[in-house]
C-alpha cells in the first residue's frame, strides 16, 4: 500500500512538473546548430541523436569512430520516397569500441543505419588530435534499429538504354558494310 | 568580312566529336560494371542509357564523312568546348534519373563540376548514395583531369591532334608528337593510380580500420578526387570524414603530384632533377604557397580559432594545399569555413585564384603565368628606374632558357585578367541575391578556379542564375576561355558570316 501511494505521488509529480519529463531532451542537442555554434558547446557534455553512416572504423586503440548524421534522411530515407531536404548533416563521433558491439550496419546505400542517441563531451579543434572537432561519446542508446531499403531497376530506363543501344548498333553496321 | 560556316566544316566538326563521343561511351561501361558487382540495377539501367546516348552521338558523328580529316585550329577548339559542353549533359543523366538531384539542372552542375575537377556539389543525401553512382562522379574527375581530348588523342591521333591538345588547356608537349605526350599523361596517370590506391587502401584498413572492401572504395574514391585535384568525396564530411593525420598526408602527396605540370613529372622521370628547382613555375609555386599559407595561419593565429600550434598548423596547412592545387577537399565544414575572415580568407582566396601548375589537372590563373607577370612587371620597373644604357634581362628558365617576349607576357596578363573578371562577374551575381561580399567572392572563386571549396553558398536551393552562373565559371575557368571565344566566334559566323 506504501509503494502504491510512493508510485502515485511519483506519477503526480512528473505530471505536474514537464519539465522534469523532459530533462534528457533539453540536453539534446540538433547537430546543425552543434556546427553552427560548434565552439560553444566546447567541453560539453551533450547529447546528440541521428543515424550512423558510412563506416565503423576500429582502430588499434580501442575507439570506434564513424559518423552521426542528424537530417531528414536519417528518419526518412530518399529510398523509400522521403524528401529531398538537401545536403546530409553530419557530425564524426568516437566512442569506445565496446561501446559499438552488435549495433547494426552503418547507413549507406539500400541501407538505413541504426538510429542513436549518443551522449559524451564536444571536443572541440581538440589539441591532442591535431585541431579535429567530433563528440567523444561515452554512453549510446539505440533508438531504432538500422534496417535494409529496397530499390528496383527502373524497366522503362533499361528498355530505353537498351534500345538506343540497340540503335547505335544497327548505325555503326550499316556504316561498316557502307565502307 | 566574317566567312560562313559550311557543311565541311559542320562534317569535320562533328566527325571528331563523334569519335570522342565513342571514348567517353567506352568509359561509362565501367560504372556500368560496377553496378551489375554490386547488383545497384536503378543506377544500372540510367548507366546503361547513358552510355547508348554516347554511343549513338558517337556513331551518328562518325557518319558526317568529311572529305578531310584534318582539323584546322578552329574546329578543334570547337570541338573541344562542345565536348565539355555535351559529355556533362549527357554525363547527367544517371544523376538525374537517382532522385539525389533536385533537377536536370543540378545534375548537369554536378555533373560538370566532377568533369572541370572542381568539386562544387548539389548532390542531396550523399551518404546513402549507390557506390556505382559515386564512382561515376569520381571517375568524371579522372576523365576531365587526364583530359577526355588526351584519352581520345591516345587512342587515335590524325591530323590536328595538337589543335585538340591545345584546346584542352594543355599547353606543354613533352614528347615530339602530340600521340606520344598523350599516352605519356596517361601512363603517368596510371602509375599514380596503382600507388596512390594502394597507399589510401592501405591506411584505410592498417589505421582507419575499415573493413577491406570499404578501404580499396575509399581509396579508389579519393585518388581519383585527389590526383586529379577535384575535391568529390564520398561521404558528406569530406576529408573530415577521416580523422586522420596520416589519411591526410598520404592525401596532400597525391594532391601535389596532381597540381605538378606533367612537364615536371616527365622531368622528375627522366631528369635532370636539379633543373626542376631553377624553373620559373616551380619559383613562383614555392613562393605564392609559402606567402598564402603565412597569411592564412597568421590570419586564424590572431581571430583565435584554433588554440594549438598542432591545430593551426594541421588544419591551416591543410586547407591551404586544397585550395592552392585547387583540390578542394577540406577537413572543417563549411560553416566553418565561413569564419574564417580577415587574413585567412585573404591567404585562401589567393591561394585557389593562382591555382597549380600549366598542364596540370589544377585550374586557377597557374604559377608560369604568374611569374611571367610578376617578371614582366619587374622587368618594365627596371627600365624605368635604371640608367638608359642598362640591359635589362629579359629571359627566363622552364626546361631551359627562353625569352621573355611582350607577346608572351601580353597572353599570360590577359588570361590572368580574364580569371580575375571570371571571378567578379560570379561574386556580383551573388552579391546581387544577398549574399554576403565575403562569401560570394569565396564562391565565386572556387568555381571559377576549379577548385570546390565552399563556404554554403552552393546549394540545392540556390538561385537558378546563380547556379547557370558557377556552371559558366567552371566551364571556362576549365578550358582557359580560348576554347570558349573560338566557340562563340563559329557561332557568331554562323549566325552573321556572309
Amino acid at each position: 500500500m506504501r509503494s502504491l501511494f510512493t508510485a502515485f505521488v511519483f506519477v503526480g509529480v512528473v505530471a505536474a512538473v514537464p519539465g522534469i519529463a523532459t530533462a534528457q531532451d533539453e540536453a539534446l542537442v540538433p547537430v546543425e546548430v552543434l556546427l553552427a555554434e560548434a565552439e560553444s558547446f566546447s567541453g560539453s557534455t551533450i547529447t546528440i541523436e541521428g543515424e550512423l553512416v558510412g563506416d565503423y572504423g576500429f582502430r588499434s586503440d580501442g575507439t570506434m569512430w564513424t559518423q552521426l548524421n542528424d537530417d531528414s534522411y536519417a528518419r526518412d530515407a530518399l529510398v523509400d520516397g522521403g524528401p529531398r531536404t538537401g545536403g546530409n548533416t553530419g557530425v564524426g563521433i568516437r566512442m569506445p569500441d565496446t561501446l559499438a558491439e552488435g549495433l547494426d550496419a552503418p547507413g549507406g546505400y539500400r541501407l538505413e543505419g541504426p538510429l542513436v542517441r549518443a551522449t559524451g563531451t564536444w571536443k572541440y579543434h581538440d589539441p591532442d588530435r591535431g585541431g579535429e572537432s567530433y563528440l567523444d561519446v561515452s554512453s549510446l542508446e539505440v533508438v531504432e534499429v538500422g534496417r535494409q531499403l529496397e530499390e528496383g531497376p527502373d524497366w522503362i530506363v533499361l528498355v530505353a538504354g537498351l534500345a538506343v543501344l540497340a540503335l547505335s548498333l544497327g548505325l555503326w553496321l550499316t556504316r561498316r558494310q557502307r565502307s | 568580312m566574317l566567312i560562313k560556316p559550311i557543311g565541311e566544316d559542320f562534317r569535320i566538326i562533328g566527325y571528331y566529336l563523334g569519335r570522342i563521343f565513342l571514348v567517353v561511351a567506352a568509359a561509362s561501361l565501367l560504372p556500368m560494371a560496377w553496378a551489375v558487382a554490386g547488383r545497384e540495377w536503378h543506377p544500372f539501367a540510367s548507366f546503361v542509357l547513358m552510355a547508348g546516348l554516347f554511343a549513338l552521338l558517337g556513331v551518328l558523328g562518325l557518319r558526317a564523312r568529311p572529305e578531310t580529316d584534318r582539323l584546322d585550329w578552329g574546329h578543334g577548339m570547337v570541338v573541344v568546348a562542345l565536348t565539355w559542353v555535351i559529355v556533362p549533359v549527357i554525363g547527367a543523366v544517371p544523376f538525374a534519373l537517382s532522385g539525389h538531384w533536385m533537377n536536370p539542372l543540378d545534375a548537369i552542375f554536378d555533373a560538370l563540376s566532377g568533369l572541370s575537377t572542381t568539386g562544387l556539389a548539389l548532390v542531396q543525401d550523399l551518404d546513402h548514395l549507390a557506390p556505382s553512382l559515386n564512382f561515376w562522379r569520381h571517375l568524371l574527375h579522372f576523365l576531365g583531369g587526364q583530359g577526355i581530348i588526351v584519352a581520345a588523342l591516345s587512342l587515335f591521333a590524325r591530323g590536328g591532334g595538337i589543335t585538340l591538345y591545345h584546346g584542352e588547356a594543355r599547353d606543354e608537349r613533352i614528347l615530339p608528337s602530340v600521340t606520344s605526350t598523350a599516352r605519356f599523361i596517361w601512363a603517368v596517370a596510371a602509375l599514380h593510380l596503382i600507388v596512390g590506391v594502394a597507399a589510401l587502401g592501405l591506411v584505410a584498413y592498417l589505421v582507419l580500420g575499415f573493413t577491406p572492401i570499404r578501404s580499396l572504395f575509399h581509396g579508389l574514391m579519393i585518388f581519383f578526387a585527389g590526383f586529379d585535384t577535384g575535391g568529390f568525396a564520398p561521404q558528406s564530411t569530406s576529408l573530415g570524414y577521416y580523422h586522420s593525420a596520416i589519411f591526410e598526408g598520404a592525401t596532400a602527396v597525391l594532391m601535389v603530384a596532381g597540381a605538378m605540370s606533367f612537364g615536371l613529372h616527365f622531368a622528375l622521370w627522366r631528369g635532370p632533377r636539379r633543373a626542376i628547382f631553377a624553373n620559373l613555375e616551380t619559383k613562383t609555386i614555392l613562393s605564392t604557397f609559402g606567402f598564402t599559407m603565412i597569411l592564412t595561419l597568421v590570419g586564424l593565429a590572431v581571430a583565435g580559432i584554433y588554440t594549438s600550434v598542432a591545430g593551426l598548423t594541421r588544419q591551416g596547412f591543410f586547407q591551404v594545399l586544397s585550395a592552392h592545387t585547387g583540390t578542394g577537399f577540406a577537413t572543417v565544414p563549411s560553416v566553418e569555413l565561413a569564419g574564417w575572415g580577415g587574413l585567412a580568407f585573404g591567404g585562401m582566396a589567393i591561394a585557389m585564384a593562382l591555382g597549380g601548375m600549366g598542364s596540370s589537372t589544377a585550374g586557377g590563373v597557374k604559377a608560369l603565368r604568374v611569374g611571367i607577370t610578376v617578371k614582366a612587371i619587374t622587368n618594365q620597373v627596371k627600365a624605368v628606374l635604371l640608367p638608359e644604357r642598362a640591359v635589362v634581362g629579359t629571359s627566363y628558365y622552364q626546361s631551359g632558357r627562353r625569352n621573355l617576349t611582350t607577346e608572351l607576357a601580353q597572353s599570360a596578363m590577359t588570361v590572368s585578367l580574364l580569371y580575375v573578371a571570371l571571378f567578379l562577374l560570379g561574386a556580383g551575381i551573388g552579391i546581387a541575391y544577398g549574399v554576403p561580399l565575403q562569401d560570394a567572392l569565396f564562391e565565386s572563386v572556387s568555381a571559377g578556379a576549379s577548385v570546390g571549396l565552399s563556404v554554403g553558398v552552393t546549394e540545392a536551393g540556390m538561385p537558378v542564375l546563380l547556379k547557370m552562373t558557377y556552371v559558366f565559371q567552371m566551364w571556362a575557368g576549365r578550358l582557359e576561355f580560348v576554347a570558349i571565344f573560338a566557340l562563340l566566334g563559329f557561332l557568331y559566323a554562323w549566325a552573321r558570316g556572309k
